[in-house]
């Protein structure tokens, strides 16, 4: 069922592409002359991001964006390795191993240094790096990755030992892999204040910091002293353009050699892939679902939670809204993870007689409510999808004897939520149910979750390599913060709490899947998608990707 | 005329604070926690409050204001809550990407604009002035996007004749104006056709004037009517809404940046409004307000110094 690394390759010229370029020819020969923006070429990688760098300090960095970057630049104890399935590889470390539930030893390799004269990478840079973002007077907002660590013990000048408050799987998935895992000159930072903004004081990758051109590009170059194998090319410009669209434009002009596209392109691209390209379609770490706020008093009614749960027919909003191109999910971990659930409690497809029992069951009437979402288009197909639902609606409406039932779900303003939701508005009017789609652009939908009115809401969180990240949203304490549906559940809790320092991954699998059950019994949960992650690149350069499609740029190579 | 100078200076300035202040009330009007969007979730509450402090949100609104005022009195806009660069420092780096667009853009619709409705009008009803009519009215009706999009398409895509991102290599002129030459072509176009109808209009108003029928009675060069007298009077109208133009070319400039992802005041705007960027929305928005306020208030007094009727009058 799930798409893995699915490519589609195009070399040399067919008959198209003979024609189109042949058309073009004709149409510039009136412009002999002209310089042509050929495919970017040579050694340098012109590549893209979806938004500005925000942070070069990993104690303040927000994401991956910024981590892409910092991933090429620092080096950590371990990386993540490229491929299809989520594993690391050593780094900076020569060795690394748990001694025990709270102790891991490591020992440096000896030909890692910082750029800029700051020598010699040593144990005292990983206990600086790893220490101060547990530090309270830095306030890193990165903190809760290393919520685990007491300290680290320097043993030698290149070994030494991280050591735990408590046994934390998520270190070897998450803390030492990912931004916080990065290890910056204890020297350098020093010098700098404790702490830098948007530009590197010392790397230590293949690759350093070149240059930053705020809402433009950033651009690496080879760093002179890296002592590894040789980094593949003499610049990798980072382009930052949010629009997918125009990313797609810019590939498809020369200007860039890798790019997301979106999912909506996926068919054309299949169809009509420029020459020389692959696309490569990667499974998305992503989860989208539809959260029922359960403080609401509207969805108080169990029966009624369950019916809009069985009324949401997820392959209508995969086909409409993604095009085909994402799966539907079964929970908020997605497959490749533990914890992944490979069914859902509730199904995939829609349930309409089950729905309209459940309704009847949970006498409601004059229920109305809102859903929230992000303000975009939609499209021709999902407009007659949402039409054939109609018809099919209006039939049940008569048939259930319900009326004035109407809710509110809230979305963000994207065009594949508002498709999403216009859906979810046209199946849950099948069973009575009117849905009042509420659109919001970016920073009004993100503060949303502080407010007690909120009904349905459509919801897409991201999610980092270990189930702990994901289950850390809807633990009590995040409701009204994070957890927008206010679930509170105390076996869950425990088993958020417990999972973490699970070291037998069959048990620790079985935990997650638990705690998704409950989630989903509580009926404030329909579970939608992990969506996905098409790229398209040059057949010139060999990509390494993580296994959700995201780029590793530091192991880039030239074909 | 240093008085009538003045006097608009003073207007220019009153203006821009009323701007501004309404700006600074709207953008805190709207919902959204800025505290939300430039933490991320993993924010604890006291780095919450420690930035809503750092950024003067607990203070009054009116209170907000007038600090906002006396630091900019200062030359301080404050710092970007992301990078904790200053303000100015981002917006002087953004904004001459914008004013290099705007002022190309109008440049050349200016020098095109002009020389068309001079054609137009001095050859009227040829039927190279039909051509051009037709021409100016089909270049307006097309909005500056869907130029940008199939200029792109046809010129970046299919071509490759110009870059489709990007403003250039710093440092590199060539190449800059390489990259300058499809966006400006996308919000110009428009103003070209809008300049021609207004020049051909104005210039055979004053072509029919009594000095014009003197100077033609006089054996002048027809060159030398058209170009000294006709064309100097006529052009004044067209100071003026290239003066107001360059406001619209701000709000052009936001989709063009976007759609050639360029650098500028536009996408900085957009960014900081959608992600609450307080200080740096207000930064922008000075900026865009004092260039918009400036140029209007510059084709007033150069249309005074064309014109001195327009200052007695006022």
């Amino acid at each position: 069922m799930l798409k893995n690394n699915i490519e589609w390759t195009k070399t040399g010229i067919d008959r198209r592409h003979f024609l189109k370029g042949a058309s073009a020819l004709a149409l510039s020969t009136a412009a002999v002359g002209m310089p042509q923006f050929a495919n970017a070429a040579g050694n340098v990688l012109k590549t893209r991001s979806y938004a500005d760098i925000r942070s070069m300090d990993p104690a303040f960095s927000q994401g991956v964006v910024d981590e892409e970057i910092q991933g090429a630049i620092y080096n950590k104890l371990i990386q993540f390795k490229p491929g299809s399935e989520w594993g690391w590889q050593l780094d900076a470390a020569a060795s690394i191993e748990q001694a025990d539930d709270t102790h891991i030893n490591f020992a440096l390799r000896d030909d890692m240094g910082f750029t800029n004269g700051f020598g010699a990478m040593t144990a005292e840079d990983v206990k600086y790096s790893f220490e101060r973002i547990i530090d309270e007077k830095l306030e890193s907002t990165n903190k809760p990755d290393m919520s685990a660590l007491d300290h680290v013990e320097v043993t030698g000048e290149r070994t030494g030992t991280i050591v735990l408050k408590n046994a934390f799987q998520p270190l070897w998935s998450i803390t030492l892999p990912y931004i916080t895992g990065n290890i910056i000159s204890k020297k350098a930072f020093e010098q700098a204040g404790g702490k830098i903004q948007t530009k590197p004081v010392a790397s230590s990758g293949p690759y350093m910091h070149k240059s930053w051109e705020p809402k433009q590009k950033t651009t690496l170059v080879p760093n002179p002293d890296w002592k590894g194998e040789a980094a593949a090319f003499d610049e990798i410009q980072i382009f930052h353009i949010d629009d997918e669209k125009a990313a797609e434009i810019a590939y498809e002009a020369g200007q860039l050699d890798f790019t997301r596209v979106s999912l909506g392109s996926v068919e054309r691209l299949k169809a009509n892939l420029p020459a020389n390209s692959t696309l490569a379609e990667f499974p998305s770490l992503f989860y989208v679902w539809v959260g029922m706020n359960l403080d609401n008093p509207k969805l108080k009614n169990i029966k009624l939670r369950q019916a809009i749960q069985a009324a949401i027919d997820v392959p209508s909003i995969m086909a409409a809204s993604y095009f085909g191109a994402a799966e539907p999910s079964t929970g908020i971990i997605a497959p490749g993870l533990s914890g992944h659930r490979d069914q859902s409690l509730t199904g995939i497809k829609a349930n309409l007689e089950k729905a309209k029992k459940l309704m009847a069951e949970s006498g409601e009437s004059n229920v109305s409510l809102k859903i929230s979402v992000l303000n975009k288009s939609v499209n021709v197909t999902t407009a007659q999808i949402i039409q054939a639902n109609l018809e099919k609606a209006k039939k049940l409406m008569a048939e259930s004897g319900e009326s004035n039932v109407s809710l509110k779900i809230s979305v963000l303003n994207k065009s594949v939520n508002v498709t999403t939701a216009q859906i979810i508005q046209a199946n849950l009017a099948a069973i009575g149910v009117t849905v009042e789609v509420d659109l919001h652009e970016g920073a009004t939908f993100w503060g949303l979750g502080e407010d007690k009115t909120l009904e349905l809401v459509l919801n897409r969180y991201s999610m980092t390599p270990d189930p702990y990240y994901a289950t850390s949203w809807f633990i009590t304490e995040q409701a009204g913060v994070w957890n927008w549906e206010r679930f509170a559940n105390a076996e869950f809790d425990k088993i958020h709490k417990d999972a973490q320092s699970e070291s037998d991954l069959v048990k620790r699998d079985a935990m997650y899947q638990r705690a998704q059950d409950l989630m989903e019994e509580s009926g404030a949960y329909k579970f939608i998608t992990h969506e996905a992650t098409p790229n398209v690149y040059r057949n010139t350069i060999v990509p390494a990707l993580r296994p959700d499609g995201l780029p590793l740029y530091r192991y880039f190579k030239k074909d | 005329m240093i008085g009538y100078i003045f006097k608009r200076l003073g207007l220019a300035a009153i203006i821009t604070v009323l701007a501004v202040t309404l700006l600074f009330l709207i953008i805190h009007m709207i919902p959204g926690d800025p505290i939300t969007t430039m933490l991320g979730p993993r924010a604890t509450p006291e780095l919450r409050a420690a930035l809503e402090e750092r950024m003067g949100l607990d203070k009054p609104l009116p209170i907000q204001i007038v600090l906002f005022f006396t630091n900019m009195l200062r030359g301080d806009l404050g710092t970007d809550v992301f990078s904790g660069r200053a303000v100015t420092a981002i917006v002087f780096g953004q904004l001459p990407y914008t004013l290099a667009l705007i002022f190309v853009s109008i440049t050349w619709a200016a020098i095109l604009g002009i020389t068309l409705g001079c054609y137009s009008a001095v050859n009227r009803n040829s039927l190279g002035d039909r051509l051009a009519g037709i021409l100016s009215v089909s270049v307006i009706a097309v909005p500056a996007f869907v130029v940008s999009l199939y200029s792109l398409l046809l010129f970046a895509v299919k071509l490759k004749w110009f870059p489709a991102i990007g403003a250039g290599e710093p440092g590199n002129l060539p190449d800059q104006i390489w990259h300058l030459v499809l966006p400006s072509l996308a919000i110009g176009l428009s103003w070209v056709g809008y300049i021609a109808r207004l020049v051909r209009a104005s210039m055979l108003e004053v072509l029919g004037e009594g000095h014009i029928r003197t100077a033609r009675a006089f054996g002048l060069p027809k060159s030398w009517i058209t170009y000294k007298y006709a064309l100097r009077l006529a052009i004044l109208p067209t100071v003026t809404v290239i003066g107001v133009g360059m406001g619209f070319l701000l709000s052009a400039a936001v989709f063009t940046e976007i759609v050639f992802s360029r650098p500028g005041l536009g996408k900085l705007v957009i960014d900081s409004i959608t992600t609450r960027n307080y200080p740096v929305v207000m930064g922008s928005v000075l900026f865009s307000t004092l260039i918009f306020v400036a140029s209007t208030t510059l084709a007033d007094i150069i249309n005074a110094l064309l014109d001195p009727r327009t200052r007695k009058g006022s």
